[in-house]
């Protein structure tokens, strides 16, 4: 049995962990880094403890100064999340010994399918297809470029580079002509070292044109196997996930049966334990392969959970603590779409952003889930990822969805920072989306010399306007840092009366 | 009112005037609300607008799209970023790919720093000489500041 699960995570993730224990009856743990002490997940434990250390390396990835708290606040279950250390074998295993119930995987689950190389002849050998390419088994640098400059002869280009340890396209390079391939190697190498500190690179042909599916696979100790359906993330910018949907547009019945019993084959290689997802490439011939399989809950895990109607966390917390999944047959209903909301300048290569929040009014209304970390007031620094929130939304149909995306995303105003929301609203637009015809290389195609807002003259005007009669009237004024606390709060009134003309 | 702004690199002269509770510009005419927002009518069709002041930059939302209007002094002229490159985060230097007194054309590759641990690359902005080159590899640097200056 679990009764006080610590969250061994931040941000957004942390917030919708800690809200499940609260409706799952279980008392909560977090554990924050003093510049996150003011975040809004730091309220949502029963219990909240500072962690000591400046860097993430002392704080969020410390783990024994993590295990010492579960310890002292008698914490018998630990969630991780995604990121940080959900992926971290040596971590499952450290929290296993100290008599903590993991909630994930088994530690050789995470290393079979954490090693991208371990993954894919583990996965041939279970008969699932795999990408055509091939694993480079040099650590040493001059060795590795050798095996992978012939590798590149068999592979053919364009090709990807792909750290063995890699994740959220850290280590990752795309490759288009042999000219780029010795420095991108390099390049490929190095972030791995620094991101993950293991620097063994493999080589994948570049499947162009083809679109990123992905299967929720659950999987309980009862001996109980399912997947949960397809979610469709074609839509990247820097190998970053920005708008997910499911079911993905071209699905069928027939190949999604197909897709979800190579999910639970590749789930049963591994005994597999928990919330898992195994993300497949679907070319356009209908033939799938084998991507890699997240060993934990997903950024993306909503769309998945407004269209099936599972709280995936809830089983989590119920598979951990030893019962039964509750989740019956897979019923799909509707359409869910999300986007990514990232503190990050879309016009300058989605260059990450910092600043205050000024203004952070979500939309509201049926149909739409927010999934954030932060509020109006917050600061967003460099310390952390950039995004800010995940904005949900579902519909009866893809059409429906897409509409009340467009509208959730009109109403939605940040400012104060730089945020990627214009470009998510004219995604909803493009003729790609709208027809569910998505790739991986969409971004790049329909913006290859980088995107920037269209807006006409008029609107150009009135936000002129605007920003005259804010300036004469004197209105909501933030300072570049925190304001101070004893100003009191801010009355619009009091601020109208000062300076009129 | 009269007021000068800065708009996507273009300096604006924004004159606003006050009749009771409603200000105008041409034919466009704003109201200020009780909650903060400002309610804008654009030839009789009404629109909600945000906004926020961060430093000297007024941030407007306005029909789902953002803008970042800095409010200048009149008659001022800063033109700072001429020539110069700066960090756009906080981050590491990894590479240092050029050095002082050499010549670059536009696009070159300069420098490739680490922040947020993903790598990024400086390329030069216009064709000229290294006119200020001081980094080594394995420096620190803070958001804003000068990494590399091109004398055309």
């Amino acid at each position: 049995m679990v009764s006080t699960v610590l969250v061994a995570n931040r941000g957004e993730i942390a917030c919708r962990i800690l809200r499940a224990c609260s409706e799952a009856g279980l008392n909560s743990v977090a554990i924050y880094a003093n510049n996150d002490k003011e975040s809004m997940f730091v309220e949502l434990a029963t219990k909240s403890v500072e962690l000591v250390g400046e860097t993430i390396g002392e704080t969020y990835l410390d783990q024994q100064q993590i295990l010492d708290i579960a310890a002292e606040h008698g914490a018998d279950a630990i969630h991780p999340g995604f990121g940080f250390l959900s992926e971290r074998a040596d971590f499952a295993r450290a929290v296993l010994d100290a008599g903590i119930t993991w909630i994930g995987p088994s530690p050789l689950a995470i290393e079979m399918m954490g090693d991208k190389m371990t993954a894919r002849k583990t996965m041939k050998a279970a008969g699932v297809p795999v990408i055509p390419g091939e694993e480079i088994d040099f650590e040493d640098e001059t060795k590795m470029i050798e095996a992978i400059v012939q590798a590149s002869t068999r592979v053919g280009y364009p090709l990807l580079l792909k750290a063995s340890s890699g994740g959220g396209g850290k280590g990752m390079r795309k490759v288009e002509n042999p000219d780029n391939l010795v420095e991108s190697i390099k390049g490929a190498r190095r972030e791995a070292i620094a991101a993950f500190g293991d620097g063994r690179v493999y080589i994948e042909r570049m499947l162009t044109g083809s679109k990123h599916v992905e299967i929720q696979v659950l999987a309980d100790t009862h001996g109980r196997v399912i997947h949960l359906g397809e979610r469709e993330c074609s839509v990247q910018r820097r190998h970053q996930k920005v708008f997910e949907e499911s079911p993905c547009a071209v699905m069928t019945t027939d190949l999604r049966e197909k897709m979800g019993q190579a999910a639970v084959m590749a789930a049963k290689a591994v005994n597999y334990e928990g919330a898992g997802t195994v993300e497949f490439l679907l070319a356009s011939t209908g033939e799938f392969f084998f991507l890699e399989m997240n060993t934990r809950i997903q950024v993306e895990h909503p769309v998945t959970e407004m269209v099936t109607g599972v709280d995936l966390v809830r089983e989590q917390l119920r598979i951990a603590a030893g019962q039964p999944m509750s989740c019956g047959q897979l019923m799909m209903r509707g359409h869910a779409i999300e986007v990514r909301l990232y503190a990050e300048d879309a016009t300058n290569n989605f260059l990450p952003a910092i600043g205050p929040l000024a203004v952070f009014r979500p939309p509201t209304g049926p149909g739409i889930r927010l999934d954030t970390g932060v509020r109006e007031g917050d600061i967003v620094t460099p310390n952390y990822d950039p995004m800010l929130a995940k904005l949900i939304v579902w519909a009866p149909s893809r059409a429906e969805a897409l509409q009340r995306m467009r509208r959730a995303l009109d109403e939605f105003v940040v400012l104060g920072t730089t945020t990627n929301l214009r470009f998510l609203r004219e995604l909803c637009d493009h003729v790609d989306v709208v027809s569910g015809n998505t790739d991986t290389t969409m971004i790049e195609r329909v913006w290859p010399d980088g995107w920037s807002p269209q807006f006409s003259s008029d609107i150009l005007n009135g936000a002129l306007m605007v920003a005259g009669v804010s300036e004469s009237a004197g209105l909501h004024q933030v300072q570049s840092t925190i304001s101070s606390a004893n100003d009191g709060p801010q009355s619009p009134f009091q601020s109208l009366s000062r300076r009129y003309p | 009112m009269q007021h000068e702004f800065k708009f996507a690199g273009d300096t604006v002269e924004v004159t606003v005037a006050r009749d009771s509770g409603t200000w105008h510009l041409d034919d466009l005419e704003c109201e200020i609300m009780a909650d903060g927002r400002l309610k804008l009518t654009v030839n009789g069709v009404i629109k909600f607008a945000h906004s926020a002041k961060v430093g000297d930059v007024w941030w407007v939302h306005l029909d789902g799209h953002v803008f970042c209007i800095e409010k200048t002094e009149a008659g001022s002229n800063s033109d700072d970023s001429e020539g110069g490159m700066v960090a756009p985060m906080p981050g590491k230097i990894l590479e240092v790919l050029v050095e002082q007194g050499q010549s670059v054309a536009s696009g070159d590759l300069l420098l490739v720093m680490e922040a947020m641990k993903m790598e990024h690359r400086i390329v030069a902005n216009v064709d000229g000489v290294i006119a200020m080159m001081n980094l080594q590899e394995g420096d620190q640097v803070q958001q804003g500041d000068v990494l590399v200056e091109i004398s055309e």
